[in-house]
């Protein structure tokens, strides 16, 4: 249930990151908080289902942003490169979460009470 | 509806998720000091009001009863309040989880205690090694969400355990260090390894 101070507030989402919003950062957001270790990036390009291009792209925003963190070096001549979650994206991500949850309550909360005033007039 | 419904899930399980794999840094060391000096406290309590517990185990049980309870109400209330600062926004999931792992145990001493009140009363005096076997058990589920050093812990308390089973029967049938050691050392060896032993840094918590 919303409060009264976030029904004063309305919908205002600001932890709404555009950063982590975007689908495919979400994705691998999600895959790397759930794996506090660590991923290996062949192993997060196929837990997201993206391209090579595309990943590198999203994991260097996710850098820049502070947000993940880049390890790279050699495993058996080959290069290898290592993705960990920060402690900054963590936190952040749970914010995210946090805010995305009230907004789907906030919604659920409003069809429910649309379904009810529907029901309140339909004839006897 | 359902694919909203379908997203609140999918924030639930990733939460759970999220909890099952983090260090949970909810317990105080200071308060789990405390109850282990609380158990020292009882025992001396002990010796000095029941000079022969053994005939009189309803003085004992009510002298251990509550200061498990009472160990137990403060330890309960300190996690919560700081597990909600230590891990927001996965503060229920974690307690939760730890619940799961750590009650069982707990309710499982209660019940045999119950069980031995009611249909076994002559052999009373098995209940401190059975707290601490139980007990023991507890920490053991629970090591997955504390540092690995707590496994000692728990082989600790089942050692004590079998310790009392073996030489806790006739003149020293539910002698007051029987409980008050072993958790007295117990929960003392717990408080620091809560305060040494993490090893991810704080703010990864």
């Amino acid at each position: 249930m919303r409060s009264r101070k976030q029904a004063r507030q309305g919908f205002v989402y600001d932890a709404l990151d555009s950063v982590i919003h975007e689908r495919a950062r979400l994705s691998v957001l999600t895959a790397l908080v759930t794996h506090p270790k660590g991923l290996g990036f062949a192993d997060v390009k196929a837990m997201c289902a993206l391209t090579d291009g595309n990943l590198s792209r999203h994991l260097q925003v996710l850098k820049t942003a502070k947000l993940i963190e880049i390890t790279k070096d050699m495993d058996n001549n080959r290069p290898y490169t290592f993705c960990r979650i920060t402690v900054v994206g963590r936190k952040r991500y749970l914010e995210y979460l946090a805010v995305l949850e009230q907004m789907i309550k906030d919604v659920v909360a409003g069809e429910k009470a649309e379904a009810a005033g529907d029901a309140a007039q339909l004839p006897a | 509806m359902a694919d909203l419904y379908k997203a609140l899930a999918q924030i639930h399980a990733i939460r759970g998720q999220l909890a099952r794999g983090t260090e949970f840094r909810g317990y105080g060391p200071e308060t789990v000091a405390a109850t282990g000096l609380l158990a020292a406290a009882a025992a001396v309590f002990q010796s000095m009001s029941l000079k022969t517990p053994g005939s009189s185990a309803v003085g004992y049980l009510a002298i251990w009863i509550t200061t498990a309870a009472l160990a137990l109400l403060v330890t309960g209330f300190q996690t919560v309040t700081r597990t909600r600062r230590v891990h927001p926004g996965l503060a229920r999931q974690m307690i939760l989880a730890v619940g799961e792992s750590f009650l069982p145990a707990i309710m499982a001493g209660g019940l045999v205690t119950l069980i031995l009140l009611r249909s076994a009363p002559r052999e009373l005096w098995m209940l401190p090694g059975l707290w601490q076997i139980f007990y023991g058990l507890g920490i053991f589920a629970s090591c997955r969400f504390v540092p690995r050093q707590m496994l000692a812990v728990g082989a600790w308390f089942l050692a004590t355990g079998a310790l009392c089973l073996t030489t806790g029967t006739g003149a020293h049938a539910l002698s007051a260090w029987e409980m008050g050691f072993p958790f007295g050392i117990g929960q003392l060896l717990i408080a620091a390894i809560l305060k040494f032993g993490y090893t991810e840094m704080e703010d990864d918590a």
